[in-house]
C-alpha cells in the first residue's frame, strides 16, 4: 500500500513522514549517509579510486601524460578534471555530449579543487614540458550528491598519484622517463563537498538521495576544508535565512572532518 | 539613460554607479539593460512561450535561463554561472502561472570588470519586470570581495578583484531579504562569510529602491 501511496503522491509521502521528523530510508532530516572509499580500484590508471554515498558510486581514475605548458603560463602544469554522467546510472541522461549537469558539475569540482595542487610542481621543464594530470571521474549510479562523491573521489585517488622522474634534454628536446623511480603528488588542501536539499521550502535535508533531490526546492552545496570555507554554492530555489546557512555549514564541517579521516584510513589500509 | 546613481550614504557601503533603461530591444516581452560601473549586461524575456516536449512540466513553466559571454561561444566554465541564473529567476518567477509554456531569459555580457553574475541577475530581473510576468518577488544580487588583510568590499572593480583571497555574490528576495542564490571563489572564514552576508545584504536595500524608482519612472510605458 505504501508504495502506491508514494507513486500517486510522493511529496505528500514525504510530508508524512518529515513530520515525525524522519525520513522514509530512516534516516533524521540532518544525518547523513554512509562513505565508502576505495583506492587503487584501477591498476592501470596513475591513481584511481571508489567512492560510495549510499548507492551514490563514483569511480575516478587520474592518467598522466606529459605535454607542453600554455605559453602564457611556462611554468604551470595541467589538472582536467572532468565528471561523466553516462546514460547507465540514471534514467535521466542520454548518450551523446555531456549534459547540462555534468558541465555544471566539472565546473564545480575544479572550481572547488583548483588549489589542491601546485601547478607548478607538475612542470618538469620551463616552458617546455609538464605533466596534464587528467581526472575522469564517472558516475555508475546517481542518486543524490554526485558532486560530494566527485570531490571525495578526486581527494583520494590524487593523493594515491605516484610521477614518475622525468628529465628533459634540451638539446635533443626528448624527454627520458624513468619509471621505477616515483614520487608522490603532494596535495595541499583536502577540500570535502557536503549537499543539501530544501523541501517545503523550509526543511533541510543532509546528503539527500536522488529522489529527496528530484522533490526538493531548492539544492545547496557547501565545500569545507578544516575551519576554511571553499564554497558555498546556492544555485538559486527558495530562499533561506541566514541561521539555515549556518547550520548547513556547521554539520558540513563535522561531515568533512569524518570524511577525510575516512580517506587517510583508506590510504593507509593499502600497500602503495 | 536614466540617471540612477546609487551612491551610498555612507563609506561602508558604496555600491558602484547603477544605471539602468528598459524596453531597449523590441522583439523580446521584456529587456533591460544594467551598468554597474564598468560592468554592463543586456538581458530579455521571451515568454509564455511554446515549450518543447522533452522539457514541458505539466503544473508549472519551465524557465531557461541562456548566458552569453561577449565573444565566442559559451564554454564549459559559464555553464554553473548559467544554472545560477536559470534557478534564481525559477525561483522568482510565479511558474504555475504559467503551466506547460517556456520562459526565456537570455543574458548576454557587455563587459565584465568584476561582479558579472551580479550584474546578469539585476538585468535579468529588470526584465522580467519590464515583460509583467507574475512574480513571487524581485531578486536584487551583490558581489562582494575579501581583501588580503580580511576586510569586505563591496561591488569591487577589476582593479581591485587582483588583490582579493575571495569573492562572493549573493542574491537577496525583496519580501524576507532571504538569500536565494550564493555563490562563492577563493577560501574565506565563516565569520567572514557572515559579515559579506550582512553587507551585502545592507547594499541589496539599495538596489531594490532603485527598481523602485525604475518602475515609477517607466509605470505609464509598463505592460
Amino acid at each position: 500500500m505504501a508504495a502506491q501511496y508514494k507513486t500517486i503522491h510522493p511529496v505528500k509521502y514525504y510530508r508524512d513522514f518529515l513530520a515525525h521528523d524522519l525520513r522514509p530510508d530512516g534516516r533524521s532530516p540532518d544525518k547523513t549517509r554512509n562513505v565508502t572509499v576505495n583506492v587503487n580500484s584501477i591498476s592501470t590508471a596513475d591513481g584511481s579510486s571508489t567512492v560510495r554515498i549510499g548507492n551514490t558510486t563514483v569511480i575516478c581514475g587520474i592518467k598522466a601524460e606529459l605535454g607542453k605548458p600554455k605559453p602564457d603560463e611556462p611554468e604551470c602544469g595541467f589538472m582536467v578534471p572532468n565528471v561523466e554522467l553516462p546514460p547507465l546510472c540514471s534514467p535521466l541522461f542520454r548518450p551523446g555530449p555531456p549534459s547540462e549537469e555534468a558541465q555544471a558539475m566539472t565546473c564545480f569540482v575544479s572550481q572547488a579543487t583548483s588549489d589542491m595542487v601546485d601547478l607548478k610542481e607538475l612542470c618538469v621543464s620551463t616552458d617546455n614540458l609538464a605533466w596534464v594530470l587528467h581526472i575522469d571521474m564517472i558516475c555508475l549510479d546517481y542518486d543524490g550528491c554526485v558532486q560530494d562523491a566527485c570531490l571525495i573521489a578526486l581527494s583520494a585517488a590524487l593523493r594515491t598519484v605516484k610521477l614518475p622522474k622525468v628529465e628533459y634534454d634540451a638539446e635533443t628536446k626528448l624527454p627520458s622517463v624513468s619509471l621505477d623511480e616515483r614520487a608522490d603528488l603532494h596535495v595541499k588542501s583536502s577540500p570535502v563537498s557536503t549537499s543539501f536539499a530544501v523541501f517545503d521550502d523550509e526543511i533541510i535535508l543532509s546528503d539527500p538521495t536522488g529522489e529527496e533531490e528530484n522533490l526538493s526546492s531548492a539544492k545547496l552545496s557547501v565545500v569545507t576544508d578544516g575551519e576554511v570555507i571553499l564554497s558555498v554554492h546556492k544555485p538559486g530555489g527558495s530562499a533561506l535565512s541566514e541561521t539555515q546557512l549556518q547550520d548547513c555549514i556547521s554539520v558540513a564541517k563535522d561531515r568533512a572532518n569524518l570524511v577525510n579521516e575516512l580517506i587517510n584510513v583508506a590510504l593507509s589500509s593499502v600497500d602503495r | 539613460m536614466a540617471d540612477m546613481s546609487g551612491q551610498a550614504s555612507g563609506e561602508d557601503h558604496k555600491l558602484r554607479p547603477f544605471y539602468c533603461e528598459l524596453n531597449v530591444l523590441s522583439r523580446p516581452d521584456g529587456s533591460a539593460i544594467v551598468t554597474q560601473g564598468e560592468t554592463a549586461a543586456i538581458a530579455g524575456v521571451y515568454g509564455p512561450i511554446e515549450v518543447k516536449p522533452n522539457k514541458i512540466h505539466i503544473e508549472k513553466a519551465t524557465v531557461e535561463g541562456i548566458y552569453r559571454p561577449k565573444s565566442g561561444l559559451p564554454c564549459v566554465s559559464d555553464r554553473l554561472c548559467e544554472t545560477t541564473l536559470q534557478n534564481t529567476f525559477e525561483a522568482a518567477v510565479l511558474t504555475s502561472q504559467y503551466p506547460r509554456t517556456l520562459i526565456s531569459i537570455s543574458v548576454q555580457e557587455m563587459q565584465d570588470s568584476g561582479g558579472l553574475l551580479a550584474c546578469a541577475i539585476n538585468a535579468g530581473c529588470l526584465a522580467l519586470m519590464n515583460s509583467g510576468l507574475s512574480m513571487k518577488f524581485l531578486v536584487a544580487a551583490v558581489h562582494c570581495m575579501i581583501n588580503k588583510t580580511g576586510e569586505v568590499i563591496l561591488d569591487p572593480d577589476n582593479k581591485q578583484l587582483k588583490d582579493s583571497c575571495a569573492s562572493l555574490m549573493f542574491a537577496f528576495d525583496n519580501v524576507d531579504k532571504n538569500i536565494v542564490s550564493s555563490s562563492t571563489h577563493g577560501r574565506f572564514t565563516e565569520a567572514q562569510y557572515q559579515e559579506a552576508l550582512l553587507r551585502c545584504r545592507t547594499a541589496s536595500t539599495e538596489i531594490f529602491q532603485l527598481y523602485r524608482d525604475m518602475v515609477k519612472k517607466y509605470a505609464p510605458t509598463m505592460g
